[in-house]
């Protein structure tokens, strides 16, 4: 009986794929939008997923994010160090700068101080090069997407040499960080150059990073260096979770996907909704028969359900792996780079596909379900 | 069967469930690895016993238990030999470096001429006053008053007293040509640069050649610097905040900058009695302070992994919390 609903489905090849259109094309729109929007706003902690054994971050009570700061004085590092259940705590800089290039142009960059004897701070992983190379005299590490900006005429990075505020600065090597929200160029250094690079104020150090001893909790470590230093305290997650926030208050951006993502459903719901219920009305004759020859109203609801459920199946998939498919061929784009789908936005997606199909299913359904068997005779 | 397949019914199905799984793997393995990692390198940190007690931590500088002496010079002019090389372990009063002296000898000859001159005079005005004296006594010794005539005498008389006090005058010519000598000797000797105390020669910054003022200071380089390396001290920075915290007398816990997982521990010698504006480190020449600092010198022990001017990251015991054991041991 269920296989009837299945060939009564696909008999009607044109509402078939019209179907499978408005549910794949509304999965698309929902899981993309959403998948850029996350990616896009998840910028804002770059700073914070580029440090990744950070557990604590340290900053001035007035810091807001990784790029919204202000530098402390240099003792504040001992203070943090004189905390209980600190493990380790190192100096980390990030200030913006400007570099002349080869050809003469001017490009802001933001530039990195990290440890001078661990390196504490530098993405996980490079692209070209060892992290060891910035022990080299003036040396810098790029990020990989800043290369593409500083150098657009393909030009090879490595071994090019910078003017920062009259310094030399020679780029060795190139990390695999995840692009800031403005997708500045980054230059990583240790932090004795970053000193030097950057024009000075009186303090220098804008956060310190700290490591968290085995057997405490990064939250009571960071509470405790708040209350015994007076400066503010963050665990990873949180300041990530703060350069996120930062985003989303200061800028359009939630609002505009979110306005797309409704459309997709909105789309969704329509086409699917119209479609459904003209195949429907369609085989009124086919349903009132059925009830002819006596088959409940219960088997009916089954039998829209399973034609639901195969439309809802297919165009879903078609989505998701637009979506992918998507990511997958703009992954070599600098503005693409590091992006993912989070695996709760396929998921949310299917929660909305099931949404527009019971709506639209329930919508329909009721002149079914209403039939007369006479109905097979009009 | 296979007349049978539709493309709708069973092919699109079947894909659709093949996409899905492509497309679940396919994000399962882009998911980005967020974990946090473990420093690749040792970053410096409280061990043994201070690890979980309250502590103060600071950074600071190894420095001599002298402290760095700037040799001085405290005559001016060239040099001529420079006796020692950095390193060399030398001892109270040794010779480190001269300079020329060839003026100062030459004054030194000068005056040995005159003490010379001077002792010849000695010898002709002695000889003159004998003579003088002989005749004198001759001319007394006479019973008959008119064997020679009054004016004779008074000539004898004052041949005498000439020569008298020729001898005084070259005498004291000898005393002045004397000590000219000594004066130029004292000047040659000044110009030989010594070790004041016994130690290691850390810095040699002239060589043979040079010139060397006396109007050092400012900006200029002292010209060898040298101290007592054995033991070393380090002079550690604690926050002006933080001092109330500090436990003073106890050892502290020290690691060179770059090499945390070294550590020993540091006998306390004395804390300087004036909080004075933290040195930044950062060879700057534009930094300014607002932050003061207390130091505190520590002895280190016995060890190759420390050089003057090194910097280190230091830990201190923190006094305790006022019900807290270390407070009471304190306290006894």
């Amino acid at each position: 009986m269920l296989w009837i609903a299945i060939r009564m489905l696909t008999g009607d090849a044109q509402k078939f794929y019209g179907l499978l259109f408005g549910i794949g094309f509304s999965t698309l729109l929902i899981t993309q939008q959403m998948t850029i929007f996350i990616n896009l706003i998840e910028r804002g902690a770059s700073g914070v997923f580029n440090a990744p054994e950070a557990q604590v971050w340290v900053m001035d009570p007035v810091s807001r994010t990784t790029d919204v700061s202000f530098p402390m004085p240099a003792t504040a590092l001992d203070k943090v160090r004189s905390v209980e259940g600190v493990e380790w705590a190192v100096p980390h800089l990030r200030a913006a700068a400007n570099v002349r290039t080869k050809e003469g142009d001017l490009e802001g960059v933001a530039v990195i101080g990290v440890d001078d004897a661990t390196l504490i701070g530098l993405p996980k992983r490079m692209v070209a090069g060892d992290k060891t190379v910035l022990f080299a005299p003036d040396s810098v590490v790029i990020d990989d997407v800043g290369t593409t900006r500083l150098f657009s005429d393909g030009g090879q990075a490595l071994g090019e040499r910078l003017e920062l505020n009259d310094q030399r600065a020679v780029i060795r090597g190139i990390a695999d960080a995840i692009p800031s929200f403005t997708s500045q160029v980054v230059l990583y250094t240790r932090y004795s150059n970053a000193l030097n690079y950057v024009p000075g104020t009186r303090n220098r150090m804008t956060f310190v990073l700290a490591g968290v001893r085995e057997g405490e909790s990064p939250q009571a470590v960071a509470a405790r260096i708040e209350k015994e230093t007076g400066l503010k305290a963050q665990t990873h997650d949180e300041f990530a979770r703060a350069g996120i926030n930062f985003i989303i208050e200061n800028t359009g951006i939630p609002t505009n996907f979110g306005i797309t993502v409704f459309l997709g459903f909105v789309v969704g719901v329509a086409i699917v909704g119209l479609t459904f219920s003209l195949f429907l009305r369609d085989n009124i004759k086919q349903f009132g028969a059925l009830k002819a020859i006596g088959v409940t109203n219960g088997k009916i609801v089954q039998m829209v359900a399973v034609q639901a459920g195969l439309v809802g199946l297919i165009g879903y998939a078609l989505g998701v792996v637009g979506t992918v498919l998507f990511l997958k061929a703009f992954g070599g784009n600098p503005f693409f780079k590091g992006f993912y789908i989070p695996w709760q936005i396929p998921l949310i997606s299917l929660a909305a596909v099931v949404v527009i199909l019971a709506i639209t299913g329930f919508i329909a359904i009721r002149s079914v379900l209403k039939t007369e068997p006479a109905a097979v005779f009009r | 069967m296979l007349r049978n397949l539709s493309f709708s019914r069973q092919i699109l199905p079947v894909a659709a469930v093949i996409g899905l799984l492509f497309a679940v793997y396919m994000i399962a393995i882009g998911l980005p690895d967020r974990s946090l990692a473990e420093p690749a390198e040792q970053p410096p940190k409280a061990v043994g016993a201070l690890a979980n007690a309250p502590r103060v931590a600071g950074a600071g500088v190894v420095e001599p238990a002298s402290e760095v002496i700037d040799i001085g010079s405290a005559l001016s002019g060239l040099v001529t030999e420079v006796r020692v090389r950095p390193g060399d372990k030398v001892a109270a009063g040794e010779v480190l470096f001269t300079v020329d002296a060839r003026a100062a000898r030459a004054s030194l000859r000068q005056a040995e001429a005159a003490i010379g001159e001077a002792r010849a005079a000695i010898a002709e005005a002695s000889a003159a006053q004998a003579t003088a004296r002989q005749q004198l006594a001759l001319y007394r010794s006479l019973a008959d008053p008119a064997a020679v005539s009054r004016a004779e005498v008074i000539r004898a008389e004052g041949e005498e007293a000439a020569a008298t006090s020729r001898l005084g005058l070259a005498r004291a010519r000898l005393a002045a040509a004397e000590a000219a000598a000594a004066a130029a000797r004292t000047e040659i000797e000044r110009l030989t640069v010594r070790a004041p105390i016994a130690g290691e020669i850390l810095a040699v910054n002239i060589r043979p050649g040079e010139f060397v003022a006396t109007q050092g200071g400012g900006n200029s380089q002292p010209f060898i610097q040298m101290g007592q390396t054995t033991p070393l001290h380090v002079r550690v920075d604690i926050d002006e905040n933080e001092i109330a915290r500090v436990a003073l007398g106890q050892p502290a816990v020290v690691s060179p900058r770059g090499a945390a997982e070294l550590h020993v521990s540091a006998r306390f010698v004395r804390a300087e009695p004036q909080v004075v504006p933290k040195r930044s480190l950062t060879n700057s020449a534009a930094e300014r302070v607002d932050v003061r600092v207390l130091q505190l010198i520590y002895e280190l022990p016995p060890s190759d992994a420390f050089r003057v001017g090194q910097q280190i990251d230091a830990f201190i015991p923190a006094r305790g919390k006022p019900k807290d054991a270390p407070r009471a041991q304190q306290g006894a």
